[in-house]
């Protein structure tokens, strides 16, 4: 069977405030050791995964390209040892546009990091402050043609929509000077607001507003538009591509092929099972150096759990759900009022329906 | 539920006469209102006559309950009896307490037939407020002497002058007469009890006549049934005999009868001019009705029965049903309970389209229904949802009259001649300076106004003739809301009037909810149906369709709404594979959804129907 590997860096020069993922900011004396860590972890790790060939690496964080090239080099080298790496696996890294440069980019690409996803979040200035994101909208123009001076042919960027004071219009100057760099790659993301972060915090607070659900909409559908035209294929809820360059690795996550996750906090799945690290980086550095997998949990998918997560990513990758899985009963509300469409017996969302996921996933799980 | 434990006769003989002759014999009351002191006063009465020993003594004794205790008032009658030696004579003095709100007027009065005089307890701070005053006007309509007090003079803001000159023209007497005390520091408390012994008349009645007992209040024992207290008005009443009640018929042996001393205390007899228990010996206490006279069994029973009977009846309406999961069956349990002591609530089964099965209950007012809402919730463990508390509809068809309880049986317009409603006698005390702001709020709730008394040239005493539907309707809130607290409020049901009442009913997507049918005035009904749909637009989450909400009288549609329909719920992000963490999410939506109440397509929540059903008095404050 197939599988990926996901490698997860939690470092970052700053938190921005709307984050939850496993990233600390001000942790960067741990890097050596850290990079030691997940050497170690993928060889303890290995083992078990020997049959799987692994057809993507995903470095994701955090912030990745914090991390040294020879560091990030070593680290493949030591997949590509341990494991089953196809030779033509799809090798994905994040960055951060002021965490890279041409020289840097080089390097990556040389080490055989092909697929480079940067987080541009924005091209307006005031959204990327409301983000509290550092870089300006200049340093992503860079960095994209950075990359592409460095021969980078498949390139992701990363936007969100709806933060504060963002209007729609805004929002269509995002996608036109996106759509102008000419990623291979676009994910645009309905800003969430989570409440363990600051800006939840600030929203629960009547600080910051939070984000309008139907302008996000509007926006969605916008980005839709936008895309399309440009020539983005829509293939997940948040995700468009150029034909060919669909996520190969984000892709095994929503069609539930196995993945193996290394690092502080990372989550792996294959049989039933979702296991995941242990999220403070020293607690993993402690388990990994005293030889040990840094396991901090797991669960057992019941057979219920597992369908509701096969019709919901489904539902999300527009591969859509058999009709025959589905009470008629169920669906028939949803296909006449637009929200599904009936594609020779597979229940797809519409970009409406998209929207509305959540209540589609709940009313056709019942 | 509380039950109050009868102290077993061999642990504490009563240490009084065992039987007094009437002229030592002195029955009174005190009329106070909320927060005037009058538990404080009784602990110091306790006191006084060492009827509670000192190490026993904790504050507001007699307000057992814990419901009352927090409360700050008095629900259950309770009658005392203190042992008190003047000018050489043991005397006994029975205090019997008074339930101090407007719920209780039947039961006010029946105390007070139990007295022959009355103490009216006055913060010197305060002065009178409608309540006392309403119950003054019982008092002293039942022929009761009144000795007027004024309490807490200790408090640095009395103003004892103007008070006690206020007191004195309420009650028609010279100011010397009135009294005055601190029921915290004791002071004056002797000197007052020296005065109700002069003062009060004692009890007149024939020991020789046939027995004739009237019932007070009751409660339940137990381990004891039914315990009735009594004010013996002639005969005797002898533990052990065969007893009639004249009203229900019920025959019984008297179990026991005794005296609280304050606690239970059996004695071998009460006679003529007493005050004190009687265990009944059975076992419901819809048969120990208060008012009701009991007489000797057989040929020896009185005639007449004592004047004044009523069968309790339940003014305030409103609908309960279990919460999201609730059983309906611990709630019937659970008000079959509390009806065992609770003569006065009364209960029928309904059914709700929105809310299930529930019952619809009838209250004496609203703060009974309060309180049996409270209790359900605290004694028994049930959440509960409470439609908006209604008044008893009579719907006039030809000779027939159709009795309405719930709004959602209201009949269409058209089928019927006229409607008639419950209107009050309202008697309302307010500072002067917001007379205008309380002709205001009467004028809006159709008040009729009636005569105005300057109790000083502060304080008017104002009556208003008012549909007894807009007082349950928060007017006791909006009046303290819009004198600052200072205003108080009386009322008394006056009967039933022909009114221009219609059903306003509320739709959800087309389909009638009968939980949030209302029956008001036709002037208003626009208003309030503008109101709640307002109201429900706020409270009714997004679907995914638009969802209409209209109020509507008949087939008219009156005001309407739109929640649009919900555009997005989709997890934005779903990468980085925790993926267990998104089914989370979506389980916990998924249980969110269970817990609404699905009204035809529309999924309500369960905070929505208690928010919307709730008087709000935001909501009618930003009219």
């Amino acid at each position: 069977m197939t599988a990926g590997v996901y490698v997860h860096v939690p470092f970052c020069l700053t938190r921005c405030g709307y984050c939850d993922f496993n990233a600390y900011a001000g942790l960067d004396h741990l890097a050596s050791r850290y990079v030691s860590a997940l050497l170690r972890e993928a060889e303890l790790a290995a083992p078990a995964w020997s049959s799987e060939e692994v057809v993507s690496v995903f470095l994701g964080g955090g912030t990745p390209t914090t991390l040294e090239v020879a560091d990030l080099k070593a680290l493949l080298a030591r997949l590509r040892q341990a494991y089953a790496v196809a030779p033509n696996a799809e090798v994905t890294i994040e960055a951060n546009p002021d965490t890279v440069d041409r020289p840097k980019l080089e390097g990556l690409l040389e080490g055989g990091f092909a697929r480079l996803s940067m987080g541009a979040q924005s091209f307006d200035i005031a959204v990327l402050a409301a983000l509290e994101r550092l870089h300006d909208p200049a340093s992503v123009r860079r960095a994209m043609s950075d990359a592409r001076a460095a021969g980078y042919t498949n390139v992701n960027l990363d936007l969100i929509y709806g933060a504060e004071g963002e209007t729609l219009d805004a929002w269509e100057r995002t996608l036109r000077e996106t759509v102008d760099l000419a990623p291979e790659h676009i994910s645009a993301y309905a800003l969430t607001i989570e409440p363990s972060t600051p800006l939840g915090r600030k929203v629960q607070q009547g600080v910051v507003p939070a984000p309008d659900p139907d302008l996000q909409a509007d926006m969605f559908e916008l980005a839709c538009e936008v895309l399309s035209e440009a020539g983005y294929q829509h293939y997940e809820v948040s995700n468009w591509a150029k034909p060919g360059f669909a996520c190969a690795h984000n892709l095994g996550y929503w069609e539930r092929r196995p993945y193996l996750g290394l690092g502080a906090g990372a989550h792996s799945y294959r049989d039933d099972r979702r296991w995941w690290n242990v999220r403070p980086p020293e607690m993993y550095l402690e388990l990994v150096e005293a030889g040990r997998l840094p396991v901090g949990g797991e669960e057992r998918l019941e057979p219920n759990d597992a369908y509701l997560e096969e019709v919901f990513l489904r539902l999300r990758i527009l591969e859509g759900v058999p009709a025959s899985w589905v009470e008629p009963d169920r669906a028939a509300p949803f296909v006449e009022s637009g929200l599904l469409r009936d594609d020779d017996g597979s229940l797809v969302p519409t970009e409406r329906g998209m929207l509305v996921l959540n209540e589609l996933v709940l009313a056709l799980t019942g | 539920m509380y039950q109050r434990p009868l102290v077993a006769p061999a642990t504490r003989p009563y240490d009084g006469p065992a039987v007094t002759e009437p002229m030592h014999i002195r029955n009174f009351c005190i009329i106070a209102h909320i927060d005037h002191g009058k538990s404080t006063l009784a602990d110091r009465l306790l006191e006084l006559t060492h009827t509670v020993a000192d190490r026993d003594m904790r504050a507001q004794y007699l307000d057992k309950m814990d419901l009352e205790r927090e409360r700050g008032i008095t629900i259950k009658a309770q009658a005392v009896r203190l042992a008190y030696r003047f000018e050489g004579e043991n005397h006994e003095l029975n205090l019997i307490d008074t339930p101090g709100h407007v719920d209780f007027t039947y039961e006010v009065s029946r105390s007070l037939a139990a007295c022959e005089g009355a103490v009216l307890l006055v913060d010197a701070a305060q002065g009178i407020e409608a309540q006392t005053l309403a119950n003054f006007h019982l008092a002293r309509d039942a022929g009761l002497i009144i000795v007027p007090v004024l309490n807490k003079i200790d408090l640095p803001q009395a103003d004892v002058d103007e008070t006690r000159r206020e007191l004195a023209e309420v009650v028609g007497c010279s100011p010397e007469d009135v009294m005055a005390v601190s029921g915290k520091t004791g002071e004056g408390v002797e000197a007052l009890v020296d005065e109700i012994v002069r003062r009060v008349p004692s009890p007149s009645g024939d020991r020789n006549a046939p027995l004739r007992a009237l019932i007070f209040d009751s409660s339940f024992d137990a381990y004891r049934g039914v315990i009735a207290y009594v004010r013996l008005v002639d005969g005797v009443l002898a533990s052990r005999a065969k007893v009639r009640s004249m009203a229900t018929g019920l025959e019984s042996e008297a179990e026991e009868a005794g005296v609280f001393a304050p606690e239970a205390t059996p004695v071998p007899k009460l006679e003529a001019g007493e005050v004190g228990y009687l265990v009944t010996g059975l076992k419901d206490v819809h048969q120990v009705k208060v008012g009701d006279t009991i007489t000797s069994a057989g040929k020896q029973g009185a005639r007449e029965p004592l004047p004044g009977y009523r069968e309790p009846r339940p003014m305030v309406w409103s609908g309960l049903f279990p919460s999201e999961g609730g059983d309906y069956s611990e709630l019937r349990d659970a008000l079959d309970r509390l009806k065992l002591n609770d003569a006065a609530l009364v209960f029928e089964p309904e059914t709700s389209r929105a809310l299930g099965f529930g019952f619809r209950c009838g209250f004496l007012g609203l703060l009974h229904m309060d309180i049996v809402k409270e209790r359900l919730e605290r004694e028994f463990g049930l959440e509960l949802i409470a439609t908006a508390p209604n008044v008893e509809f009579h719907v006039i068809r030809g000779d027939e009259t159709i009795v309405v309880h719930n709004p959602s049986e209201m009949p269409v317009p058209g089928t019927y001649d006229h409607v008639e409603e419950p209107i009050v006698y309202a008697t309302i005390i307010t500072p002067s300076a917001y007379l205008g702001a309380v002709f205001e709020l009467a004028q809006s709730r159709r008040g009729e106004l009636g005569d105005m008394n300057y109790l000083s040239p502060e304080r008017v005493e104002v009556h208003y003739t008012l549909p007894l539907a807009e007082i349950i309707f928060d007017f006791f809130d909006q009046l303290k809301s819009r004198t600052r607290g200072y205003a108080s409020l009386d009322y008394e049901p006056l009967g039933y009037v022909p009114s221009e009442l219609v059903r306003v009913d509320v739709l959800l997507h087309g389909e009638p909810v009968d939980a949030f049918s209302s029956v008001v005035h036709r002037g208003k009904a626009p208003q309030y149906g503008r109101q709640m749909v307002e109201r429900l637009r706020e409270l009714i989450p997004r679907q995914l369709f638009d969802v209409a909400i209209q109020a509507s009288i008949g087939s008219r549609i009156v005001a309407r709404e739109t929640v649009k329909a919900k555009r997005k719920d989709v997890l934005a992000k779903c990468y980085g594979g925790d993926i267990t963490r998104k089914r989370k999410l979506l389980e916990q939506q998924k249980k969110g959804k269970e817990r609404m109440r699905r009204v035809g397509r529309v999924d309500v929540p369960q905070e929505a129907f208690i928010a919307a059903l709730r008087v709000d008095q935001k909501a009618e404050a930003k009219k």
